[in-house]
């Protein structure tokens, strides 16, 4: 008898693990082309200037999804990336995701014509010792990390990717919706 | 016009197969493209690199690589299965970390090492299908070709069949005379 309440325990436990798994499995399927699941645990934080002067703390994003963005101006793909970035940025509640484009080691001139040419409408904070970059860690330039409303890193885009392009406007919509 | 038409189509067709050299391989490609030191001075001179800095850099061997998963499935990059060798003597690759003790040991400024570094290929990436990127190989500078024996790992937990890429055609670029 409680041989057979044991086995009946473990075939409840087993259909509850698959419940439970099988969501998280659709959507690994459902991640667009070049975007990883990385569960990092809390965005390691930081404080940086814009190009402005303005004091930008990742902290005060909370409650928001986050797009963070490294990028160098010599970085061929993030010249090719740059404009999409700002076509996404305009076609998503900018209530509900908070875009944070982290310049590497670049000085404000540089940053500003990079700008300027390429997605006039978005600004860049200026890692200017590459410190907050050196702490990141991304794997390349550029790479984007995705940062949920509770500081927790969840996304990662390694290289440049085509952000207005539909796949992943859906994507970003659907995470930000939820 | 004929004949210059001919000249240039031929050296064209000559040229090709050499530049950017590429590794063929049914689950992935590799291409490598050697740069001049000259050509990598300026790139660096233009990032405001100091002189200090631009002089070790000429005297070392840069081939920029980029990697391209052909495949369904995970590969891994750990640069540490990549074994560089000359007529048989390996030839040692620094690891990245070496490269920032020494730009450290020069009081090199931090933003002239964080851009060297972003510059360089990961020493470790994972390869989703389909997904290419890449980076700068530096070796030490050498006249002779240069034997690549690569290890990568495949598959989700790195347990697929590992893929052996051997070359025997890398070289380091020099400037012109």
């Amino acid at each position: 008898m409680k041989l057979r309440s044991l086995l009946i325990a473990v075939q409840v436990l087993f259909v509850l693990l698959a419940s439970l798994s099988a969501p998280v499995a659709a959507a690994e399927e459902k991640l667009p082309f070049g975007i990883r699941n990385y569960d990092i645990g809390l965005a390691p934080n930081f404080e940086l200037e814009d190009i402005d002067g303005e004091l930008f703390d990742l902290k005060s994003t909370r409650g928001q999804w986050v797009f963070l963005h490294f990028w160098a101006s010599w970085c061929g793909p993030c010249r090719e990336e740059m404009p999409t970035i700002q076509a996404l940025s305009e076609s998503i509640d900018e209530d509900k995701l908070h875009f944070v484009l982290v310049n590497t080691a670049e000085d404000e001139d540089t940053i500003f014509m990079f700008l300027g040419s390429v997605a006039a409408n978005l600004t860049s904070m200026m890692d200017q010792d590459g410190l907050v970059t050196e702490i990141w860690k991304p794997r390349g330039l550029p790479t984007t990390f995705l940062i949920d409303p509770d500081g927790r890193v969840r996304y990662q885009a390694i290289g440049g990717r085509e952000w207005n392009h539909e796949t992943y406007i859906q994507f970003i919509s659907s995470l930000i919706s939820n | 016009m004929f004949l210059n038409a001919l000249l240039f189509s031929a050296a064209t067709v000559a040229a090709s197969p050499k530049f950017p050299l590429v590794v063929n391989h049914e689950l992935m490609s590799i291409e490598f493209a050697p740069r001049k030191p000259e050509q990598m001075g300026s790139f660096y001179e233009a990032r405001g690199f100091p002189r200090e800095m631009r002089e070790v850099l000429k005297q070392q061997c840069f081939i920029t690589v980029k990697i391209h998963n052909n495949s369904q499935k995970k590969i891994w990059l750990d640069l540490a299965n990549w074994q560089f060798s000359v007529n048989g003597k390996p030839l040692k690759r620094e690891h990245r970390d070496v490269w920032k003790q020494h730009w450290q040991a020069m009081n090199v400024p931090l933003r002239f090492q964080s851009t060297f570094r972003w510059t360089l290929i990961p020493e470790t990436l994972d390869y989703l299908p389909g997904e290419e990127e890449g980076g700068n190989l530096v070796l030490p500078f050498t006249k002779e070709k240069i034997t690549l024996d690569a290890k990568f790992a495949t598959g989700e937990n790195r347990d697929g069949k590992p893929i052996h890429i051997h070359f025997e055609q890398l070289y380091c670029a020099e400037d012109a005379l």
